[in-house]
């Protein structure tokens, strides 16, 4: 009975083929044309979410603040 | 045209004469009239954060599609985030998110965030550019955010935790500093520091992964939120607040509390013939070559008189600054500057900034405790001194330095004496073929001489 091991011919014939299917997915960069504003919008974009909380925490913060002290000054000294 | 006023479509800036003008351009139209109509410029008047303007005639465009053309108020002297000290370039940087911050409450955002927005007017910063504020767009992050990165955070941070001496690097990079050679200059301790971390490291990787992307414009609009921009604002303040100056003393900057070569009487003889000799002139404008921490430089702007004290030192410009600030006063600016290496025109066609030469002649320069460096230390024959000195100033008050003095005895010490023509009487004929000397009086207690040198 015939191994079940493909042989070498063929097996380099599928690499080759492999080879040939990535290199067309992805292609090279070889003259990049530089934008340096995209990448800034995006970065700003994914942390302006992150640091958005710590201005609502603040906003929320003043306004437990000023409720509490304003329910100080409410409470009649004793 | 003012050869730095060309990259913006919205407007830009020209001169009539000695008149200088500001063109707002038909394209930006809505924005201009948001800008005045929801009252952003008169509060950012009133604040003292941005130059005002008069209303001139249309007529005096200087290119079609002229929509308004303002005259602002002249600036006495331009200087730019490379002749900054630390402190300077510091305050800079938070007027500029201080204004943002302003300009969001009224619906209104910053086109852009280049150092060069921004300059020195009555011993603090304005911003300069009336058409940088824009409506307000929905949604989109701060499309200056790079701007204000390259140019404000990054030498800031660099000058912090690094050398103080790599501000010059904003000689180099006309539109700020590249992130990534900025990410690998910071010293490791740079690491703790989370506002830099993300400002500066991750936005530079940021930038690398996305250059040769194309991201379509829709997934960069519609999410990003009124509080989201005021936290990348806040952090980027507090990010600047956390940077200590660098350390605060050099040999030069403690040069006057060590002088042991000046007696008291020395420097106050000094201080007063400067004094009488800048009454008698009555210079409309004053440059100090030199100025150390400003001690002479003070004796013209105590009396009104603009003017701007030069150091090679950044550690004293800064000091300098910081009593300017704390005393309030309207008529100093310290600057950075190397007068062996002076500011050249740089950027486009070497113009866009002028060079130091460009943006004079004073009318007075004090040239006090300065040439025997010049000529010792760095091997300038005097006569090319005095050329350029006549070349910076109409007057000059100098003060020669004989090689009998103990300062240059000291400069003298390790280096062979090849200086023949360093004689007060090759000194005079020099300033003879330039100026003419008017006054000549020995400094009380040393072997020093003032000349009061003016116009032939």
């Amino acid at each position: 009975m015939r191994s079940r091991r493909r042989p070498w011919g063929s097996r380099v014939a599928v690499a080759v083929l492999c080879f040939m299917a990535f290199s067309f997915l992805w292609i090279p960069v070889a003259n990049a044309y530089i934008d340096p504003g995209t990448g800034s919008l995006v970065f700003q974009a994914l942390i302006g979410g992150l640091l958005a909380v710590g201005v609502v925490i603040k906003i929320f913060w003043k306004r437990v603040v000023r409720f509490v002290s304003r329910g100080k000054r409410a409470t009649p000294d004793v | 045209m003012i050869p730095s006023s060309f990259r913006d479509p919205h407007g830009f800036v020209f001169r009539r004469g000695s008149v200088l003008y500001r063109q707002v351009n038909d394209a930006h139209r809505p924005h201009f009239d948001r800008f005045i109509e929801s009252g952003l410029y008169e509060r950012l008047v009133a604040d003292g954060l941005l130059v005002a303007h008069k209303d001139a005639d249309v007529s005096l465009a200087a290119a079609p599609d002229a929509y308004r053309i303002l005259q602002p108020e002249p600036i006495a002297f331009i200087s730019y985030p490379y002749e900054w000290s630390f402190q300077m370039l510091r305050d800079a940087a938070l007027e500029t998110l201080t204004i943002q911050t302003l300009a969001l409450d009224y619906g209104m955002s910053l086109r852009d965030a280049t150092a060069y927005n921004v300059t020195y007017h009555r011993g603090r910063p304005i911003f300069l550019d009336t058409t940088s504020f824009e409506i307000l767009p929905e949604g989109r992050p701060w499309i200056a955010y790079r701007q204000f990165c390259q140019h404000f955070l990054a030498p800031l941070a660099l000058m912090s935790l690094c050398d103080v001496r790599l501000g010059q690097l904003s000689r180099l990079y006309i539109d700020g500093l590249p992130l990534d050679l900025v990410s690998r200059l910071l010293p490791s301790r740079a690491r703790t520091k989370l506002g830099l971390m993300m400002h500066l490291r991750m936005h530079s990787k940021s930038q690398r992964r996305h250059e040769d992307k194309e991201v379509p414009a829709s997934s960069l609009t519609g999410s990003f939120s009124k509080n989201a921009f005021r936290g990348v604002i806040r952090s980027l303040e507090k990010t600047i607040q956390r940077l200590a100056p660098p350390q605060s003393t050099s040999v030069w900057s403690e040069y006057y509390a060590e002088a042991d070569h000046y007696s008291v009487a020395a420097l106050q003889g000094k201080e007063s013939l400067v004094a009488d000799w800048i009454a008698e002139v009555a210079p409309r404008s004053v440059w100090d070559l030199g100025a150390n921490t400003g001690r002479f430089a003070r004796i013209a702007s105590r009396r009104g008189i603009d003017t701007v004290a030069f150091d090679v030192d950044p550690l004293c410009v800064d000091q300098a600054y910081q009593d300017s600030r704390a005393k309030g006063d309207r008529h100093f600016l310290p600057l950075v500057q190397d007068l062996t290496n002076p500011s050249t025109g740089i950027g486009w066609g070497a113009k866009e900034r002028a060079s130091l030469e460009d943006r004079g002649p004073a009318d007075l320069v004090l040239a006090l405790a300065l040439i025997h460096h010049l000529a010792i230390a760095d091997n300038v024959p005097i006569p090319s001194m005095l050329d350029l000195l006549s070349r910076l100033g109409r007057w000059a008050v100098v003060e020669f330095v004989p090689k009998s003095d103990p300062k240059v005895r000291l400069l003298l010490r390790n280096r062979e004496d090849v200086f023949p023509d360093y004689r007060t009487e090759a000194f005079e004929i020099a300033a003879e073929a330039r100026f003419r000397i008017e006054k000549r009086e020995p400094v009380a207690d040393s072997g020093r001489t003032l000349y009061l040198l003016g116009p032939r």
